[in-house]
């Protein structure tokens, strides 16, 4: 992930422009989100990992003051978001989730009706929403019908309704989602590029997109937030927790090996990543710092099972995601359960 | 108050972007025109039958009574079916493209919208009915004289009548994520109102007070003979604030913290 580092450091004594104090979010007797906190920067950018589900849109609402907290408190720029919202909202850029757009307007239209709800002053709004038409790319369709567009260029122009009124705070909710990988690409560019000039907050459940965007990530899981940090930090975090890469021969004895090494000490967890022919390629993720790898390969030998390959590897940020992720939830049910379908095969370390 | 403006700009430009305002334009003006034609060739046979007696008797009939006072009633049932269609956009539309959350994330209040959208569909309303001025010009070019108050009161009473049913269809349409089902309700609520009337009619003693009190078309009786009553106003007001309230209340229903 090194190649990926980020281009600007956020100075430390920037100002807080959002503080969130333990937000909960309650539907009836569904609790969406859980003693949620966080601090954002200006100039920083902040990603929301997670799982469908977790809690990301509706912590981003709360935010935008779509829907108030049940409980907790919303700061923007040292004010509490309830009490004022007009200011405030006039400060706040966002795309929500589902791109919401005026189908039956063009597109020069609908910026323009972004720019008079916003208040931006008339003189300026040609200028203004000149700058962002082409930053966003959408010269070419000014005067096409919204409804008309492709999904890449509705997603451009979400975008640029939300950077309409220059907010200091800018609010992304899974800004490439449904987009092709070239499309993937210049959008995130796009927001790398808006993120050296404002607070940016975005939410994905695409991780390399978040490493690679953000400053700081905060990985949520069943609305609660389960770890956060730079990515740096958060792979030092777990930098004990090791994977050890097994591949047996006589896919028979599957079960059999499954079992005795998860009765091993200092197996947390054990998946099979695949099956082919007669081999089984297993990954067991190990917590403290040792090596099994001589406890293991004595345990393949002594009970006469081929052991064809083992190697030990760090764990990518995308391997502590799921870990992460999966570990909060799904350690206990799923014990018995093989987990192979949950580890991408192709970001194993340089699985083969 | 600016954020409202805004808005109902948006919402007024948006009837004519979609086949719905057009056609509903169309529709209001063939149906209106074809009222005022029959209305005026009547009058005509009428006072043609009458030309027999002298002409104080002609001018006593009375053409802005026969013409205008028949013309607003039979364009208040004309509303019963136009106000649903004009309203059923207003919440319904923004909510199946999502950008309900755009206007909710917007420096608008919810005041801001709940006006802003009333005064988009009045507009879009004053817009429909503004080609029906051309018929004044008509019957002075024919050579009828008119009584210039009791037609301007006539508009008057059915802008009321009309703002106060599309206030209905907002409430309705706050309430539904389904243009047909806003329209359906809108449409079924309005029904009621009518019948009100009419039951109004068929009471005696203090129901028949009771009931014309709360029917709209009581009220609007007056306006369309040229008769200025300052309670009738009161009431299309109330109406209006009443409805318009209830629909505030239902888009700040989001804002009540569920716990
Ligand atoms: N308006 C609502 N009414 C009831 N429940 C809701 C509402 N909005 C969200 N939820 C519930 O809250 C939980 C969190 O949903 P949320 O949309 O915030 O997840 P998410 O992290 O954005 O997921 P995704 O990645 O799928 O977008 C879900 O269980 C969802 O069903
Ligand atoms: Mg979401």
């Amino acid at each position: 992930m090194d190649s990926m580092k980020k281009a600007h450091v956020v100075a430390p004594d920037a100002p807080v422009r959002v503080r969130v104090e333990s937000i909960s979010k309650r539907f009836g007797t569904l609790t969406a989100i859980e003693g949620v906190s966080f601090e954002v920067r200006q100039g920083e950018v902040l990603g929301f990992l997670g799982p469908n589900g977790a809690g990301k849109t509706t912590t981003v609402r709360i935010l935008t003051g779509f829907f108030p907290p049940s409980e907790g408190t919303v700061w923007i720029d040292g004010r509490a978001l309830f009490e004022s919202p007009k200011e405030i909202k006039r400060q706040i850029g966002y795309l929500p989730e589902v791109v919401p757009l005026y189908t039956d307007m063009k597109v020069s239209e609908f910026l323009d009706f972004a720019a008079a709800a916003k208040g931006v002053p008339r003189k300026f709004k040609k200028t203004k929403l000149k700058e962002i038409v082409n930053r966003c790319g959408l010269e070419t369709v000014q005067n096409r019908l919204v409804g008309q567009l492709s999904k890449g260029f509705r997603q451009r122009v979400g975008l640029a309704q939300a950077l309409v009124g220059d907010p200091k705070v800018l609010i992304l909710d899974e800004p490439t989602s449904g987009l092709d990988p070239k499309q993937i690409i210049e959008i995130r560019g796009l927001i790398r590029e808006l993120g050296r000039e404002r607070t940016l907050i975005l939410s994905s459940h695409i991780l390399p997109e978040v490493s690679m965007v953000c400053d700081r990530i905060l990985i949520m899981n069943k609305g609660r937030v389960v770890a956060s940090g730079t990515s740096e930090e958060l792979e030092a975090s777990l930098k004990d927790t090791q994977e050890i890469y097994i591949v047996m021969g006589e896919r028979h004895r599957k079960d059999e090996a499954l079992g005795f090494l998860r009765a091993l000490v200092g197996v947390e967890k054990v998946s099979v990543i695949d099956e082919r022919s007669d081999q089984v390629s297993l990954s067991l993720t190990v917590s403290k710092n040792q090596d099994l790898r001589p406890a293991i390969s004595r345990l393949f030998v002594s009970r006469e099972i081929p052991l064809l390959e083992i190697r030990s590897g760090r764990l990518s940020l995308e391997e502590i995601f799921l870990k992460i992720v999966v570990s909060e939830a799904a350690l206990q049910e799923d014990k018995a359960k093989p987990e192979g379908e949950k580890t991408e095969p192709e970001k194993g370390t340089g699985a083969s | 108050m600016k954020g409202a403006w805004i808005l109902a700009r948006k919402d007024f430009r948006s009837y004519f972007h979609s086949w719905t305002g057009v056609l509903l334009a169309v529709f209001f003006l063939v149906i209106a025109g074809l009222f005022f034609c029959l209305l005026v060739l009547n009058y005509a046979r009428f006072s043609f039958e009458a030309s027999k007696y002298p002409q104080e008797v002609i001018q006593s009939l009375g053409l802005t009574r026969f013409v205008y006072t028949s013309f607003f009633l039979n364009m208040a049932m004309i509303l019963i079916f136009l106000v649903p269609l004009i309203s059923m956009r207003a919440f319904s539309e923004e909510k199946k493209q999502q950008t309900l959350e755009l206007l909710y994330t917007y420096p608008f209040s919810d005041f801001d919208i709940v006006w802003g959208k009333f005064w988009g569909m009045l507009q879009f309303f004053s817009f429909l009915l503004l080609p029906t001025a051309v018929y004044l010009g008509w019957i002075y070019f024919l050579g009828g004289r008119l009584d210039g108050g009791q037609v301007a009161l006539g508009y008057v009473g059915f802008i009321l009548l009309a703002a106060s049913y599309l206030s209905l269809g907002l409430f309705v349409s706050a309430l539904s994520e389904n243009q047909v089902v806003s329209a359906v309700v809108t449409f079924g609520v309005l029904i009621v109102f009518w019948i009100l009337d009419w039951v109004a009619g068929f009471a005696d003693g203090l129901w028949a007070h009771f009931f014309s009190a709360l029917s709209p078309l009581a009220h609007y009786r007056d306006f369309t003979l040229g008769i200025l009553d300052f309670s009738h106003t009161v009431y299309f007001v109330f109406f209006q604030l009443y409805f318009l309230f209830l629909a505030l209340r239902v888009i700040e229903a989001r804002h009540w913290k569920t716990s």
